[in-house]
């Protein structure tokens, strides 16, 4: 308990936090207004022409989406995907600052468990990580309720699988600092552990997207489509889904993807820290 | 002190702990005695440190010398549980260092490459460590004022100048009030006045019975501060006992120079001591002054100069340590 303390007068006592906490607050906004406009132009106000020429497939997705509570649930998660990338960033600093600045000696001097200092970061991490969605939730919220009203559909709010989707979106938030602590760990440098996790959480994540469904469309095998959930951002995004689309695994595959990645680089994270020398 | 600290380790090993603050299980030290033994450390291409074993005692002032990459930093990292060892022990009051209960309430340590967060004020630094170590926030205050850096602390650690830092490594070092503390290198960036009031703190330190381990390269330095000395090269132990003895027993035995104008006679008198010839003068060795003037006396032979040279650590160390490459 001391330890997850002192994880948190760190975090408190430099600037970062607040920076991130403030970009991802800045770009939800952004992110549900996309979201709003996506909505509006392509799924309940469709083009006509777009309507026209589109493969009954798409078509299929389209309409599972204007359902109530596949609406609620995509627009009341809006800003899942910078607010996790803020969360793995800050669980990233948390690790690369020991090295950066060579805190690391006294961090381990003052526990020489190092396993608790990893848990520690991880719950420091996670309740950054929480407190964020909490606070993303409460924005969502009340946002999606006005704008659904405006479409006029009736906000599926209370609906069991709505709800579902927002905790699940919570242990999102609070997981992506364990694989932010993992990269950490892997990677020491600060500057190359950002830059990598950022690429592949952004352009790698478009990338396996793109070449998955060329190649399912090319090779013609259904299956490999799903190998995309197998990325834990697209894994973030499908556990939060609601009701299932079609053509897309049920929620809790999603669930078991991102626990699997945090469990994973938590473990390697865990392990390499005990292992390896401090100097 | 110590004894209260067993007593309530017991007590939460009998898991009937519910005071207010949480102790850990594992041991409290009693003496402060250092124990290395055996202690090895390969890397790829070098063996870091070679089979290195030693004693450090509570209530001294030890200096931990050799040149530099003898091994020295490796060997603190080894004790401190921060570099595995890939053989051999080392103990601290009979514990190694990860079974000690409060670790920084029983060692304190200063190591070269301990920093801290640039943006994080001096202070904060400190409240860091106090949260992890379950001591109250105000000994950040009491260990800034302990090493003069109070006008600083609400400065942030980037504005520190590199003797600020290593005063802010001691006042971290000493939140804890620890039985023994361990310094790698303390005197690197400190001025001459900064290095006295380290060897006083240091001096003070060990006179409340503390153990005190010191390394160093440079041996004018803990001539001064040192009660004992261990001395390493190349991973392995040189030497190792109270100053004097080590000065002593080293061979470099004292040296006695003498003018005078007939050199020869004065040699004959003092037939089979070992001398030679330095500007004019003469190195004799193995003999007291007091031999050479009753020789002189009974030769019939002036003295123009008689000086008594005592070999210092820097000689025995040089001594010592030559032959040995330096950096590795
Ligand atoms: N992490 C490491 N990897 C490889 N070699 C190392 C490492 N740390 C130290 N060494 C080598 O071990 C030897 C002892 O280093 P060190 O303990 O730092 O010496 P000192 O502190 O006495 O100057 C040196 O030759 C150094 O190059
Ligand atoms: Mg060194």
């Amino acid at each position: 308990m001391r330890l997850v303390r002192s994880e948190f007068l760190k975090i408190r006592t430099t600037n970062v936090w607040w920076l991130f906490a403030l970009g991802a607050v800045g770009l939800l906004v952004v992110a549900f207004a996309i979201n709003a406009l996506n909505m509006h132009f392509g799924v309940l106000q469709p083009p006509v022409e777009a309507g026209q020429n589109m493969d009954p497939e798409q078509a299929a997705v389209l309409s599972a989406l204007a359902e109530p509570v596949a609406l609620t649930s995509y627009m009341v998660t809006s800003g899942q995907y910078f607010g996790l990338m803020f969360v793995m960033l800050l669980g990233i600093i948390t690790v690369t600052n020991e090295f950066h600045h060579q805190t690391a000696t006294t961090t381990f001097l003052a526990t020489p468990h190092r396993t608790s200092v990893i848990v520690a970061k991880a719950v420091a991490g996670g309740v950054f990580g929480i407190v964020l969605w909490l606070v993303t939730t409460a924005v969502t919220v009340p946002a999606t309720a006005i704008f659904l009203d405006a479409e006029g559909i009736t906000p599926a709010l209370g609906d069991g699988e709505v709800i579902r989707a927002v905790l699940l979106n919570g242990l999102a938030y609070a997981l992506w600092a364990l694989i932010g602590i993992g990269i950490g760990v892997l990677i020491r440098s600060q500057i190359g552990a950002t830059i990598t996790a950022m690429v592949v959480y952004t352009v790698g994540t478009a990338a396996v997207s793109i070449i998955v469904n060329v190649l399912t469309a090319w090779l013609n095998w259904e299956w490999l489509a799903n190998v995309q959930w197998a990325m834990p951002s697209l894994a973030s995004s499908l556990m939060t889904s609601g009701t299932s689309l079609p053509g897309q695994p049920d929620y809790w595959v999603g669930a078991l993807v991102l626990v699997g990645w945090a469990v994973v680089t938590g473990l390697v994270g865990t392990l390499l820290t005990r292992s390896r020398d401090v100097s | 002190m110590t004894a209260t600290g067993a007593m309530v380790t017991e007590i939460a090993m009998a898991g009937l702990a519910t005071t207010t603050h949480t102790v850990r299980m594992g041991n409290v030290i009693t003496d402060g005695e250092i124990v290395v033994s055996g202690l090895t450390k390969h890397y790829k291409q070098v063996k870091a440190v070679d089979g290195l074993s030693f004693a450090i005692k509570p209530g001294r002032v030890t200096g931990f010398l050799g040149p530099n990459g003898a091994g020295k930093t490796t060997t603190l990292r080894m004790i401190l549980n921060l570099v595995s060892p890939t053989a051999g022990t080392a103990t601290i009051g009979g514990s190694r260092y990860a079974d000690l209960a409060e670790p920084l309430r029983a060692v304190g340590a200063v190591l070269e490459a301990s920093s801290a967060h640039k943006g994080r004020t001096g202070r904060n630094h400190l409240r860091v460590i106090c949260a992890a170590a379950g001591l109250p926030a105000s000994r950040a205050d009491e260990a800034m004022e302990l090493v003069g850096l109070t006008p600083a602390a609400k400065r942030k650690f980037k504005g520190y100048s590199l003797g600020m830092r290593q005063r802010l490594g001691i006042a971290a070092a000493m939140l804890g009030d620890p039985r023994v503390l361990i310094l790698d290198e303390p005197a690197n960036g400190l001025d001459p006045e900064g290095i006295r009031w380290m060897r006083d703190l240091l001096q003070k330190l060990a006179g409340e019975g503390r153990t005190i381990l010191v390394s160093s390269h440079l041996l004018s330095e803990m001539e001064l501060l040192a009660d004992d000395v261990v001395i390493i090269a190349a991973g392995r132990l040189v030497a190792q006992g109270a100053v004097a003895d080590v000065i002593g027993n080293a061979g470099s035995a004292g040296t006695v120079r003498v003018r005078t104008p007939h050199p020869d006679t004065l040699l004959e008198a003092l037939a089979g001591v070992a001398s030679s010839r330095d500007d004019g003068a003469l190195v004799l060795t193995g003999v007291t002054a007091e031999q050479v003037g009753d020789a002189a006396l009974r030769a019939g032979v002036a003295i123009h100069g008689l000086v008594t040279e005592r070999p210092d650590l820097e000689r025995v160390f040089l001594d010592l340590t030559a032959g040995k490459e330096a950096i590795r």
